[in-house]
């Protein structure tokens, strides 16, 4: 049978190798964008004319009908990915539906090659269904030379109008529909969801629309079973395509809205202890400590400022955040690390904080009032600065638990997003709150000592600590050279701070002004952040990496990593790095992909976002005989990862 | 749920339209199958209810739609017919397309086609106002149902498993699994199906739309 369908192929492309080719009811032909035949990366699109009256079908085509079929000739070292569709239109047939196109038409193919090959000839076979009221299988044999350079205007106009921005989005199922959530500041007429699986909706001609609040709308597309797990598609807004992708919260490894609460409160709780949050955290604690048993009042006004400070720096992060996400872009939690001027600030912050910690001084500014002064008793603004200060250094050192819990934050409407927070802010402050309403406790703690300084000195190594990895990060995104510049920096600080508390007032100024000219200087001259070299025996991450080994039925792993994620770097350490891991990737023939988001990268982000993650570490396993691919813990071991892997 | 219900009847019949035609049903396995009577191409008047006591096999189609043809020009659809007439099926092709459209045709053509492709239906039923094609959901050419001899419907959706994609005109249908036709016995002895409700391919049903 196999051979029949040969010989018809062999005998079908003499005949009709060609470009463009009349199949019947359209014009087939191949166009390409290629401008430079080094590129190494380019698309191809095949493009139909079709007669007036007739369509062909998107990837579901609806109520009847079928998607097109392509079938690439290519030359080794070439590969073609799969087709990315254009935005469908609706094309009724009352009481049926279908999804497809109509006039003239591009399906662009993405198209990877090596540099060691020559572009020649590329072929295909196109089938397609092409219907009016009634229905032709149709089909054309095209050739194109890629030697010849010749980029098509008509190509690059299709690519620019396909749906590539992913749009967050919240579903439910209400009834027998399940109900869309969105948000669009652009006003439109006219929304439909396409959906892509076929075997869960029904396909009405208008889809019922609601506008919730402002620029959230919700929108509601009727089952035919309630038991869907996940759903992706298209959300065409007046023609403008924006891709849907949503794990249902029913499903398993989703969260509901009071778990992800209950989360946020246990990773706040959980974040006084890191190493960069618990020296300053103390710090606020021995204050209290040195204020005796007598002066309840004072602690609880202290501890209720320091809470004020910590949930109004939260409440700012979160409202910082959604202005952000409003403007439609893609972040993920880490996202402020991905600015190497903020990994260089928190740098200095973090060794400021060790070395005042160090020379044990009491510095009376209110930026640097560790708590530490017992003179200035009334001062409530420290209180409150210290709590900012403690969001601010903990913001590095965010746990996994507490990622999980942004993460979904970020991927919900503003309504969810503020309680997480909200609930992050007083799970970190808890033990303070606790204190203000119980300020006796504080008598449980040890009397008031020389092991204070003692412990206090100690506390200067894990800030310090914090510091070192922070430049390391700094240095990954930027340069050795910029590093320098970052050492010197701290350096001035180092002098500033002494000259603070050496001097009397005049100097003290002086000290300070040079080191702020000094600073300005240096970060004038900080180079461009340049991307990291890539390991020896992984892959990079493209946003098609996982459908092209799919089709290849090559096995994978991916890590989604960073150099300022701390969690990832120990993943990479314990497990992922270890020479035993790597040779068993090597046997089981499984490719190693690496995404790393240490600058900021919106196809990462993207990319994370199928995964309904905005945040790291995520590892992606699949083996051929698997329907789906497998999310791994984020936390990893040696055994533990091969007995995933297994 | 009934009010809002009652609402949207009302909103249906109160716009102009003919929607309340236009309305597909999506009738439910394992409940009892939807009562209709249609004539079939010799004159009779056929009911449903005709066949209680005996199981019953539905198939939509339009001899000029391709996924059709294909079915009948490999003999595919006469093998099914014949297997499930050979284990006491009543076999009804219903022929929904509207006049003007394709694959409407007159009675004597019918029994032209059914003697010409040597198919073996109990009952060819021309259903050109498309009333039982909207009371079963029927959306495509082939579209498949299968009831049981105590009326319930027991399968509904596509004949086989090759129906995705344009591989279909390439593929062989006797490597296809053949929905209808491996559950034959199941339904016959009046059983729930493993898979009852799958997603049918093909050409639309020609249902006048206009």
């Amino acid at each position: 049978m196999k051979n029949i369908f040969l010989s018809f192929a062999i005998l079908f492309s003499s005949l009709l190798l060609a470009n463009p080719v009349e199949t019947g009811h359209a014009k087939a032909s191949l166009i390409t964008n290629l401008q430079d035949p080094n590129q190494e990366s380019f698309h191809i699109g095949v493009r139909l004319q079709m007669q007036d009256g007739w369509h062909t079908y998107w990837e579901n085509p609806g109520d009847s009908g079928s998607p097109f079929d392509a079938e690439w000739t290519t030359d080794e070292g070439v590969i073609v990915e799969n087709v990315q569709w254009p935005t469908p239109i609706t094309i009724p047939y009352p009481p049926l539906m279908t999804y497809g196109y109509e006039g003239d038409i591009v399906f662009p193919f993405q198209v990877f090659r090596s540099q060691e090959t020559n572009l020649k000839e590329i072929k295909v076979d196109f089938n397609f269904l092409i219907c009016a009221d009634i229905c032709i299988p149709e089909s054309a044999s095209l050739s194109l030379d890629l030697s010849v350079i010749a980029p098509s205007e008509v190509l690059n106009k299709q690519i620019r109008s396909l749906p590539t921005k992913l749009i967050s989005t919240e579903s439910s199922i209400k009834g027998d529909n399940l109900v869309v959530r969105f948000q669009s500041d652009a006003p439109f007429l006219n929304a439909y969801l396409f959906p892509r699986e076929d075997n869960y909706f029904s396909y009405p001609e208008t889809q019922q629309l609601v506008n919730v609040t402002g620029n959230t709308y919700e929108i509601s597309i009727p089952l035919v079973s309630a038991n869907l797990e996940s759903f992706s598609g298209i959300l065409s807004l007046d023609g403008e395509g924006f891709l849907v992708k949503e794990e249902l919260q029913s499903a398993t490894g989703g969260m509901s809205l009071w778990q992800a609460i209950l989360f946020a409160l246990l990773g706040g709780l959980i974040l006084n202890l890191m190493p960069c949050v618990f020296p300053v955290i103390s710090l606020k604690v021995l204050s209290f400590v040195s204020m005796g048993g007598d002066d309840h009042i004072k602690i609880r006004n202290h501890a209720l400022a320091f809470v004020g400070g910590v949930m109004s720096t939260f409440l700012s992060i979160a409202t910082a955040l959604m202005i952000i996400r409003s403007t439609g872009s893609m972040i993920g939690w880490g996202y402020q690390l991905q600015s190497p001027v903020v990994v260089g600030i928190l740098t200095l912050i973090m060794l400021g904080i060790g070395l005042i910690l160090l020379t044990n001084i009491n510095i009376a500014s209110g930026l640097t009032s560790l708590g530490t002064n017992i003179q200035s008793r009334n001062d409530y603004s420290g209180s409150f600065f210290t709590g900012v200060l403690a969001v601010v250094v903990a913001s590095p050192c965010t746990a996994p638990f507490m990622g999980a819990a942004v993460g979904y934050a970020l991927l919900q409407p503003s309504f969810a997003t503020l309680p997480i927070f909200l609930s992050l802010g007083l799970g970190f402050a808890g033990p303070y709150l606790i204190l203000a309403i119980k300020p006796k406790w504080i008598s449980a703690l040890p009397k008031p000592g020389a092991w204070m300084e003692t412990l206090k000195q100690f506390f200067a190594f894990p800030m310090i600590a914090t510091a070192l990895w922070l430049m390391w990060v700094f240095m990954v995104q930027t340069s050795g050279d910029a590093l320098i510049q970052l050492l010197i920096l701290g350096l001035c600080l180092g002098a500033a701070i002494w000259l603070i508390a050496t001097f009397e007032k005049k100097w003290k100024w002086f000290g300070l002004l040079a080191t702020i000219v000094l600073s300005i200087q240096i970060f004038n001259n900080l180079p461009t952040p340049s991307l990291m070299q890539a390991d020896a025996n992984s892959t990079s991450w493209t946003p098609t990496i996982e459908s092209e080994l799919q089709s290849n039925n090559q096995a994978y792993l991916i890590n989604f990593t960073a150099a300022w994620c701390i969690t990832c770097q120990t993943n990479e350490k314990a497990a992922l790095g270890r020479d035993e891991v790597q040779a068993y990737l090597m046997n089981e023939d499984i490719q190693y992909i690496k995404a790393d988001w240490t600058n900021r990268n919106t196809d990462i982000a993207v990319g994370l976002a199928q995964y309904n993650r905005t945040g790291i570490p995520l590892y992606i396993f699949w083996k051929p005989g698997m329907s789906q691919s497998k999310i791994l813990p984020a936390v990893l071991t040696e055994d533990l990862l091969i007995r995933y892997l297994k | 749920m009934k009010l809002m219900l009652n609402f949207l009847t009302f909103l249906i019949l109160s716009s102009n339209v003919m929607a309340a035609e236009i309305v597909l049903q999506n009738p439910k396995v394992n409940k009892q199958a939807p009562a209709f009577s249609g004539i079939d191409s010799y004159g009779n008047t056929i009911n449903l209810s005709d066949f209680i006591g005996q199981p019953v096999i539905l198939e939509w189609t339009n001899h000029e739609c391709p996924y059709v043809a294909k079915h009948y020009d490999e003999n595919n659809m006469q093998a099914v017919q014949e297997q499930a007439k050979k284990e006491g099926f009543i076999w009804l092709s219903i022929i929904s397309s509207t006049p003007g459209d394709q694959g409407h045709v007159k009675p004597n053509k019918a029994n032209e086609l059914t003697e010409l492709r040597s198919a073996y239906p109990s009952h060819v039923l021309l259903d050109e106002s498309g009333d039982i094609g909207m009371k079963y959901g029927a959306k495509t050419t082939p579209h498949m149902y299968m009831i049981d001899s105590e009326g319930i419907l027991r399968y509904k959706g596509a004949i086989d498993d090759v129906g995705k994609g344009m591989q279909f005109f390439s593929a062989s249908l006797k490597d296809a699994i053949n929905y209808v036709a491996i559950q034959l016995n199941d339904v016959k002895d009046n059983r729930q199906l493993e898979i009852s409700s799958t997603v049918a391919y093909g050409c639309s049903v020609k249902y006048n739309y206009d």
